[in-house]
This record gives C-alpha cells, structure tokens and sequence, in this order.
C-alpha cells in the first residue's frame, strides 16, 4: 500500500508541475496587467495592489476591437472556403478511379510538405503585384490554400469509409454530385467537418508571418500582428501590453476550456 | 434493331449523366487546383527560379547569376549558425517535448485514477495562445528589469546571467527552447495520448498478472504500442523546428549578433531588410527542400500508425 501511495505522490506531483509551469505565466500576465507601471518594477512578484483596468483601456484605445474583428473575419471566411472547397475535392477524389484523380490526389499531398515560410517572399510579391496588400483577402486566400492540403486528406480518409447506399438512392431521385454532395455528405459528416473547421481557425487565428507581411494598416491588422504593435507603441509600458495581451489571449483559452474535448479530438487528429 | 432502339436513348441518357458528372467533378476540383496552383505551386516554383537570380524586392530586372546564391550561402557564416539554430531548435524540441509530453501522456492515461481530464486541458491550453502573445509574455519573464525570472533567482541567492537570459548569445538559443517547450509540450501530450488510449487494456492486466507494473508496463508495452505515433510526433516537432519564425521574430529578432538567427528569421531578414531577393529565394530553397523530404516521411509512417 505505502508503495502506491508514493507513485500516487510521485505523478500528482509530476502533472501538477508541469499544470504550475504553464498556467503561473498566464497568471502572471493577468496580475501584470492589473498593476501600475511602476509596481510592475517595485513589485513584479506579488500581487497588484488595487484592480484598476487603465491599462486595459489604454490597450484598447490602440485598436484591440479592430484587430479582433479582422481576425474573426479572416479566420472565419479562411475556415468557411477550406471546409466546403476541400470538402468537394475531397468527395470527387474518394469517388473516382481514374488516374487524373490519382494525380491531382498526389498534388494536393505534395502541396502538404510545402512549408508556408519557405515560398513567403515569392507570395509576398505576388500579393503585392495583384494589389492585395491590407485587404483580408491578402492573407484569406493563402491560409485556405494552405489549410486545403491537410483538410482534403482528412476528408478523403473520412469519406472512403462512407456508405455510399444512401449516395445511390439519391442518384436515383436525380440529384446531382454537387446535390449529393450537399444534401447528403455535408450534412452527415458533422464531426470531421468540426475537426477540421477547428484546427483550421486554431492556424489562423495564431498565423503571424504572413500577416505582418500583408497587413501593415492599423485597420487592417489581425489580433497577432496588432498586439506586436501595441509592445511599439508601449515600449516601457508593460501593463499595457500585458493588457492587451490579456484581452487578446483570455477569451481564446475561455472557448478552449468550455469546448476542450472538440479541440483534443481536433488536434490530436494529426497524429492519425 | 428493336433492340438498339430501345437501347440508344436510355445510353444516351446514361452518357449525358456521365457527361454532367465529369463537369460536376471538373467545377468541384477547380477552386483546389486554382488555390494550391496560385497559393503554393507557383510560389514554389518561383522560389526555385527566382534563387538563380539577382534582384530586389521592387526591382524589375532580374539578373542571372547562377549557383551564385547557393555558393554564398555555403560560405556565409550566418547561413551555417541559423542551420546550427534549426538543428539545434529540433533536437531540443524532440527530447524535451516528445520526451515531456510521452511521460505526462503516459501519467494522465494510466498513473492517476482521477483528475486527468482537469490536467490534460491546462497543459493543453497553450496551444490555443498566439506565439507573438507567448512570445511577449516570456519577454518580460526575462527581462532583466522587470522580470520574474531574475527576481526568482536572485531570490534563491543565485546570479542572474549579467548580459540578460535573451541577451547573452551563449544562452539565448537555449532560452527560445524553453518557451518553445512551454507552448508545444501539451499539443505533444495530447497527440501521444490519443495514441496511448489506443492500446487494448487487456495488454496491461495480462501483463500485471506477469508482474510487470508502473514503470515496467510503461517500457514493455506502452513505448512498443505508440512507437508509430512517436515517430508522427517526432516528425510533426522536426517540421515545425525547421519552420521557426514567430517565437524567435518576437524574443530576438534573431539576436544578439545573430546567435539566434533560423532560417526562417534570416529568410526574412536577407528579403525585407536587406532587399536582398535572390539570396533569401535560395535560403528558401534550402527550408524548402528539407520540408519536402521531412513532410514525405511523415506522410509514410502517418500512412503505417
């Protein structure tokens, strides 16, 4: 008995660490953001001496709403276009045996090596050139080209294992392949759809590189971008952009700990 | 006769269905092909050309050099150091973060009887955090001013590092390491576990009977039955260390004096700082030819696990 006890103490104490090591610096930047410019000097161990938020309205002024709102546009719409347009390759890919399905199958995963830092100046210029430059299509299409890859290999797997009885009988009724597609398949394919809808506007939402390349407007600016603008224009302000950060980063993690079992599922998938 | 008469309209019929399926196919393939030719293929293929050249970010001539770009980079020390960083980034990652995240795995799937829903979602959590905010935060962890780094060293009677612990070159890749561990841990933990929550229970009582336990257990039949998903997580951890832009873009900015310098920072800063085209192009060829090999074997294992 006592020698389970102590591989009792022994991994509490392990996951109890590690769970210290990850939540004390996001704690940190709460407590920080709470704090007077100059206590976060005096004091940067203990707690704020009094709740004010004039930190968190200063963070504001510089366009946190903005930012947010570009960022749930670009990531929604990256998210909307990969979901149905990897969807449909994925369906006519897992349904075809000719040997153009075949190569455009091994395109799409050849695609999936390429690393979007390695072919970054090459976009840049292209987005430059067509005139994109701080509107969100500038980083909405790359994100969705980049999220496809991935998506249509998640969605090819998923469909092969489709029962095709209920395809059929709808053939017979005289739907069409894009009818099919979304009368049938969209709508009986809930979970994959969510996976991969989540671990989609996980990427974008975090994307940073492409962004600040895109996106140098204030107004354009997506949460990543616009929070490495808030540390230029509060360089000793600390407060501000713990603030800031706090604000960008608080209701993220709420979404994440309400829905965490649909984020495991999600990511946890590119394992498989 | 009669009978290819009654034949040829429903053929007809059945070829003009075909007809429709092949354009039904045709129009749901294109918004794929359009996106990944123009969004990935090309700047691809750019990458390729464009590094036998010499140009700048605006200019419009584009000047021939050759394998110019390519023998400058073999000689130029900061190309090796940023290679150094890389490798250095992956090995590190690997051991910490595959290592890290397998034992915590291993703990929330069998070393506690309660709990390990709770933990699994804090360790998780900093996955859904932005590097450039993770970045931040780490920054004024290790600030030698303000940061509770120092404060907390100083307080257990020790020296903090004199030139600062992003400061000193001889640390500060070592320090890009840790936060990078503190964010990628979890996403490691949580791949491993899945893997892990894969292994029949039935392995583990046969071998309880056998009296192997605990750490036993763990060597002899979780390490052999996650052994694909390890290889996965390694992969997964070694592409992402060659990718490396964010946390080092916001930490250093790829200093002091280069020495945390990556490929993807120097990509960067050869490109929009230097002007220098034709010279990132061929840094980029390099990241890109080991993301392709990198990326066909994980398709291989992911292919086997």
């Amino acid at each position: 008995m006592p020698r389970f006890r102590l591989t009792a103490l022994v991994t509490y104490g392990a996951v109890t660490a590690w769970s210290l090591f990850v939540v004390l610096p996001l704690l940190w930047m709460v407590m920080a953001a709470f704090k007077t410019r100059r206590e976060i000097f005096t004091n940067p161990l203990g707690l704020p001496s009094g709740f004010s938020f004039d930190s968190f309205s200063r963070a504001w002024g510089v366009g946190m709403g903005t930012f947010m709102l570009n960022s749930v546009i670009a990531v929604g719409l990256a998210v909307l276009v990969i979901v149905i347009v990897s969807g449909m390759a994925a369906y006519v890919l897992a349904r075809t045996d000719s040997p153009i399905a075949k190569g455009i199958y091994l395109l799409i995963v050849a695609c999936f090596a390429v690393p979007l830092t390695a072919v970054l100046v090459p976009l840049y210029q292209m987005v430059s050139a067509a005139g994109m430059l701080n509107s969100p299509l500038a980083i909405v299409l790359p994100y969705s080209a980049y999220g496809i890859p991935f998506t249509t290999m998640l969605f090819y797997a998923f469909f092969l294992d489709f029962p095709r009885e209920l395809e059929e009988a709808a053939r017979l009724d005289g739907c069409n392949q894009l009818e099919i597609f979304f009368k049938i398949i969209i709508p009986l394919s809930g979970p994959v759809v969510a996976s991969a809808a989540i671990f989609q506007a996980v990427f974008g939402w975090n994307e940073f590189l492409l962004a600040m390349l895109m996106l140098t407007k204030t107004e354009a600016k997506t949460l990543p971008v616009g929070i490495l603008q808030l540390k230029g224009e509060y360089a000793s302000d600390w407060p501000a952009v713990m603030a800031g950060l706090a604000i960008a980063t608080v209701p993220i993690l709420m979404i994440f700990i309400l829905a965490q079992r649909y984020f495991v599922r999600s990511l946890a998938g590119i394992g498989k | 006769m009669s009978q290819v008469q009654t034949l040829s309209p429903a053929s007809a019929a059945e070829r003009s269905r075909v007809m429709s399926t092949a354009t039904s196919s045709a129009l749901m393939l294109a918004p794929v092909l359009l996106l990944c030719g123009v969004f990935i293929f090309i700047p691809a293929l750019l990458t390729v050309a464009g590094s036998f050249f010499s140009f700048g970010v605006t200019s419009p001539h584009w000047d021939f050099v050759g394998g110019a770009n390519y023998a400058r980079a073999a000689t130029d020390p900061v190309f090796w150091t940023a290679m150094k960083n890389n490798i250095i980034l992956v090995v590190g990652s690997v051991v910490l973060q595959v290592g890290l995240g397998t034992i915590l795995a291993a703990i929330l799937d069998r070393g506690i009887p309660t709990g390990s829903t709770f933990f699994r979602t804090i360790i998780f959590a900093p996955i859904v955090v932005s590097s450039v905010a993770v970045a931040l935060i780490w920054l004024i962890i290790f600030d030698p001013n303000t940061g509770i780094l120092n404060a907390i060293v100083k307080g257990m009677g020790l020296t903090p590092p004199p030139m600062g612990w992003l400061g000193d070159p001889n640390i500060s890749i070592w320090m890009v390491l840790i936060v990078g561990t503190w964010q990628y841990t979890g996403f490691m933990m949580v791949m491993i576990l899945a893997g892990l929550q894969a292994i029949p229970k039935e392995l583990y009582e046969a071998a309880a009977f056998d009296g192997a336990r605990g750490v036993k257990a763990f060597w002899y039949i979780t390490l052999p039955g996650i052994r694909n998903v390890l290889a996965v997580a390694a992969l997964v951890t070694t592409i992402s260390g060659f990718k490396a832009f964010d946390l080092i873009f916001v930490l250093t900015q790829g200093g002091p004096a280069n020495a945390t310098q990556v490929l993807g920072t120097y990509i960067y800063f050869q490109a929009f700082k230097f002007n220098d085209m034709g010279y990132a192009y061929a840094i980029s060829v390099v990241l890109l030819a080991v993301a392709v090999v990198l990326g066909s074997l994980q398709l291989k294992s992911n292919r086997r696990a």
